[in-house]
């Protein structure tokens, strides 16, 4: 197996195994968490735009001084935690250049504010329909945020701007970070696409060995069983099953696994038929050994070498196929998965929004994960049949 | 006459990466045929003897490296294009394959194949090939109503005859045979030979025929090639070489065969 | 029972179990489905006699004969979310359906075979390695990614196609105006659906006639000093016919999944599209006919290509006809 640590595969597929694993841990908000305006670009696109930003005063830090380049925030908001009641004291800005601070908001425990409130532009000076991020960030250049006054203050006072941008990869339209999203999608893509490929090929195995080893009517059923399963149009019934059946994660593995099991049954079942009259297995029939311990000790790990390809390149099958029916909404809206995340950008307009970073990251993840399994599974193809190795001829 | 001159061929292997690998498959080779006669080519399996046959009208894979002359009414067949070869293949060279290789494409009638022949070479209309196509059976001892047949329905000897019929078609100079009684029973092997024969001594045809099977190759020609390991071992009268072999391979083969002969 | 007789036989086993598949599966669903399914505002009265209507206070078995000769009629009932004939609601979408497979598969198919057969023919090149490569991408990405791309990209970045629909809402007047209508529609998910089955062909039929140009027949064709065109025309893809026809007939079924996911991206007024506003809103009656007849279609195209082999290729018909 050393040549497997040469291909590309093998280290992308670790990589993404570690992200599904480890990859919350980069961010300190579940994925579920508004973290920001919907539809925020990613932050390294169009640097006109401002950044999304949280100004924090504390005891320790009764100051703060932003240099503001950008265009004005789209939002802002302000809130006050602190143990005590009211302090005579206020929330003061100073524009650049400006003699005067403005006063913001009284130093008050449980004062919370929204650029938008009439209330709180009246308490401006400002028109009550009038842009109060556009007038508190009237310039680009020096600003600061202080407290008016002298004494303790225990708590803080974070002041939330918003901006267009958001992250690496932006916001989609609930405001929540598709970085943090796309870790998590990994986690279901994976999960689903093992999963479901590993019970279909307990099931072909099974299946295929029964078929193989004891034939006449058994044979017979089964692989009319598999013509008839074949001959199903797969989409519309897993649509229908998932429908209908509930669209939870793990029904979800148990429906695919369901009509997938039949390319490996076809396999194991030849390859059986192939070694059930081998001059080794004759013999051991000869001397007595019941049929489950040949099929156990000897025609089952025969097939494991065979198994292992065939599972790996049917992963992309499952993984698509669980992404397919998230699209099309019958997934659990409550599990995040890639495909989750493509419907959700078509149903909520990313198009109008020009949001094309909610659409590239997920249908980019879905492909990338295919291609990884695809040439992983041509690496085990390759080992199992020496006759499709490069360059031999059959 | 056909004249070889030092022929070598060296195979390489294509595929989508390109070439690699080489077999050295013939060395040095220097041999020729005669209008108007049988001349065979024997050796065993994997001698060369077959590469050497398809060199001639320069069926050999892509890929692989051929040096030497293979020379008819002095043009070096060897370095023709493709285009060049063309034009003299089926019309001066016909080959003549081993009745059990798929020679004859499987979803196409064997009289197809003919007429198909008969119209990019000779310009026959469609009624003029058939009835061309049933005298050509006829000559290679076949019912004309096989024409109709795909290969698969024909049974070994008479795939072998349709394959005869085919390389008629064109009225060539010089039939290559390949292997032509492989795979068949005795009776139907010496119907084919005498067939063959036939040919070379009613329509003075030039023949060179490629067999592993030594006393077939023997009893049917009039000069015999040996071929060891890609090079020339023998050549000469089958009887001498029969009565006085050079080489102690063929010495130590006709040896075992004369005691077959010798038990009966 | 000679050839035909066993595989229409087969056939029609098939599609008798998929009848009975069907109508379990809608029928067995767990709850009430008039009660969970129809308006709660209907009055109980209704509620009793859509019950009767659909035989759901009827036994199982009479439920199955009932349900069997309605469809074998191709009476399909009344949409429950409609409340229209679901025939009628089926007759103005199959034929875009229809359509846009049918272009696409085409389009496809020509274009994945001529690739195919150039790459073949000049191996070790460029074009052969994109080829290959083309047909492991073409799987990878998922067929709706690239066409919410293409929609992005073609229709809201640079508004060339429209976003939604398969006519403008209202379509224009005259017939010329509403041919072009409806192209422009359709235009982007045709193109998108022979982006991604372009490779498949490709790759196949690149492999089929790699291995036929290295059959003995072949390289007798140019001992007989055949021109090449004549090869390729005349053997070769004379050759390939068969197994590509297979293989046309019986993707005809897989491309019906393809329906579904582009009738919902580019919003089309098809049979895909219906099956899951069906599936989604319990809507039995819809659902069950849709489902009947993309299996319909499955086991035509499987008995036509198994047919259609057999008079293509030779070999296969003196099997039948001998034994």
């Amino acid at each position: 197996m050393r040549d497997l640590r040469t291909r590309w595969s093998f280290w992308c597929l670790l990589l993404m195994v570690l992200t599904a694993l480890f990859g919350g841990r980069l961010f300190d908000a579940p994925p579920e968490r508004e973290v920001a305006a919907p539809f925020s670009k990613p932050l390294w696109i169009d640097r006109d735009l401002p950044p999304t930003k949280e100004l924090r005063l504390t005891a320790d830090a009764p100051s703060l001084r932003v240099d503001w380049r950008f265009a004005p925030p789209s939002r802002f908001s302000i809130r006050i935690d602190s143990s005590a009641g009211e302090s005579g004291r206020f929330v003061e800005w100073r524009k650049p250049g400006a003699l005067a601070p403005l006063r913001l908001a009284p130093l008050k425990a449980g004062f919370e504010a929204d650029g938008r409130d009439i209330a709180f532009k009246r308490s401006l000076g400002l028109p009550p329909f009038g842009d109060a991020s556009a007038s508190l960030f009237s310039e680009q250049g020096e600003y600061e945020l202080s407290l008016s006054g002298e004494g303790d203050f225990d708590g803080s006072v974070v002041v939330k701007l918003e901006g267009g941008r958001w992250g690496v990869l932006g916001t989609d339209q609930r405001g929540r970070d598709i970085a943090a999203l796309f870790v998590a999608g990994v986690r279901v893509s994976l999960i689903v696409g093992i999963f479901a490929t590993l019970l279909a090929t307990f099931l072909g195995t099974s299946l295929g060995l029964a078929s193989g080893y004891l034939g006449g009517w058994v044979d017979s059923i089964l692989m009319r069983i598999v013509d008839l399963l074949l001959s199903i149009p797969l989409l519309p019934v897993l649509m229908a099953l998932a429908a209908l059946w509930g669209k939870g994660l793990w029904q979800l593995v148990l429906i695919l696994s369901i009509f997938s099991w039949m390319g490996t049954a076809r396999t194991v079942r030849a390859l059986v038929l192939t070694l059930r009259d081998a001059p080794y297995i004759e013999g051991l029939r000869g001397l007595g050994a019941p049929s489950g311990y040949i099929l156990r000790k000897h025609l089952l790990p025969e097939t494991f070498p065979v198994l292992l390809a065939t599972m790996t390149l049917g992963v992309p099958g499952a993984i698509l196929s669980e992404a397919g029916l998230s699209f099309l909404g019958l997934s659990d809206p409550r599990v995040i998965s890639w495909g989750r995340m493509l419907h959700e950008a078509h149903s909520f307009g990313a198009f109008t929004a020009g949001a094309w970073w909610m659409l590239l990251p997920p249908g980019l993840g879905i492909a990338l994960l295919c291609l990884v399994f695809l040439d992983l599974g041509k690496f085990l193809e390759e080992r199992v049949d020496p006759r499709l190795r490069k360059g031999v001829r059959p | 006459m056909i004249s070889i001159r030092n022929l070598s061929i060296t195979y390489g292997r294509m595929t989508s990466r390109g070439r690699s690998g080489e077999t050295e498959a013939v060395k040095n080779l220097t041999l020729s045929v005669e209008k108007g006669r049988l001349f065979a080519l024997a050796g065993e399996s994997g001698s060369g003897k077959s590469s050497v046959l398809m060199a001639i009208p320069g069926l050999l894979p892509e890929g692989t490296r051929v040096s030497g002359e293979i020379l008819l009414d002095g043009r070096n067949l060897a370095a023709l294009t493709e285009e060049e070869l063309n034009a003299l293949r089926w019309r001066r060279i016909a080959l003549i394959p081993q009745g059990a290789m798929n020679s004859f494409t499987p979803v196409l009638t064997v009289g197809r194949h003919i007429e198909e022949v008969l119209d990019v070479h000779l310009g026959l209309s469609k009624s003029a090939a058939r009835e061309r196509t049933g005298e050509l059976f006829g000559m290679a001892g076949l019912d004309a109503s096989l024409a109709s047949r795909y290969s698969h329905e024909l049974s070994g000897g008479q795939k072998q005859r349709a394959a005869i019929a085919l390389a008629l078609a064109c009225d060539p100079d010089w039939l290559l045979c390949d292997e032509p009684t492989t795979a068949l029973d005795v009776i139907t092997q010496k119907g084919i030979v005498d067939t063959l024969k036939s040919l070379v001594d009613r329509k003075g045809v030039g023949m060179l025929l490629v067999s592993h099977d030594l006393p077939l190759a023997a009893s049917a020609c009039s000069r015999l090639y040996i071929m060891k390991n890609g090079a020339l071992v023998e050549e000469g009268a089958p009887r001498e070489i029969v009565a006085r072999p050079k080489n102690p391979h063929t010495a130590a083969l006709m040896n075992a065969l004369l005691e077959l002969e010798r038990e009966e | 029972m000679n050839y035909w007789g066993r595989r229409i036989a087969g056939a029609l086993l098939v599609l008798g179990l998929v009848l009975a598949l069907n109508f379990l599966l809608f029928r067995l669903m767990p709850g009430d489905p008039v009660a969970s399914i129809v308006d709660p505002r209907f009055s109980p009265e209704a509620k009793e006699q859509l019950r009767r209507v659909y035989g759901l206070d009827k036994p199982l078995p009479v439920q199955f004969v009932l349900y069997v000769k309605s469809t074998l009629s191709f009476d399909f009932g009344i949409s429950f979310l409609t409340g229209r004939p679901v025939m009628d609601e089926l007759r103005s979408r199959v034929p875009n359906t229809a359509i846009l497979l049918g272009t696409s598969l085409l389009l496809s198919a020509a274009l994945g075979t001529w690739l195919g057969i150039k790459a073949a023919l000049r191996r070790g090149s460029l074009l052969e390695r994109c080829v290959l490569w083309s047909g492991a991408l073409s799987f990878s990405f998922p067929s709706f990614f690239i066409q919410l791309l293409l929609l992005m990209l073609f229709a809201s970045m640079i508004p060339i196609f429209p976003l939604r629909g398969t006519l403008s809402v209202p379509p224009p007047p005259g017939g010329a105006a509403l041919l072009v209508d409806y192209l422009r529609h359709m235009a982007l998910p045709v193109l998108s659906l022979v982006l991604l089955g372009f490779g498949g062909w490709a790759i196949y039929v690149r492999n089929l006639t790699v291995k036929i140009l290295g059959e003995d027949f072949i390289l007798m064709a140019r001992a007989r000093g055949l021109p090449r065109k004549n090869i390729l025309r005349g053997h070769v893809f004379r050759t390939m016919l068969p197994p590509l026809l297979t293989i046309f007939l019986l993707s005809l079924p897989g491309i019906v999944s393809g329906a579904v996911i582009t009738e919902t991206v580019f919003s089309l007024h098809g049979v895909g599209r219906f099956l899951l506003e069906a599936v989604t809103g319990h809507d039995y009656p819809a659902a069950g006919a849709a489902f009947f007849l993309l299996s319909l279609l499955t086991v035509a195209c499987n008995l036509l290509s198994d047919l259609l082999y057999g008079v293509a290729d030779p070999r296969v018909r003196l099997e039948r006809g001998n034994r």
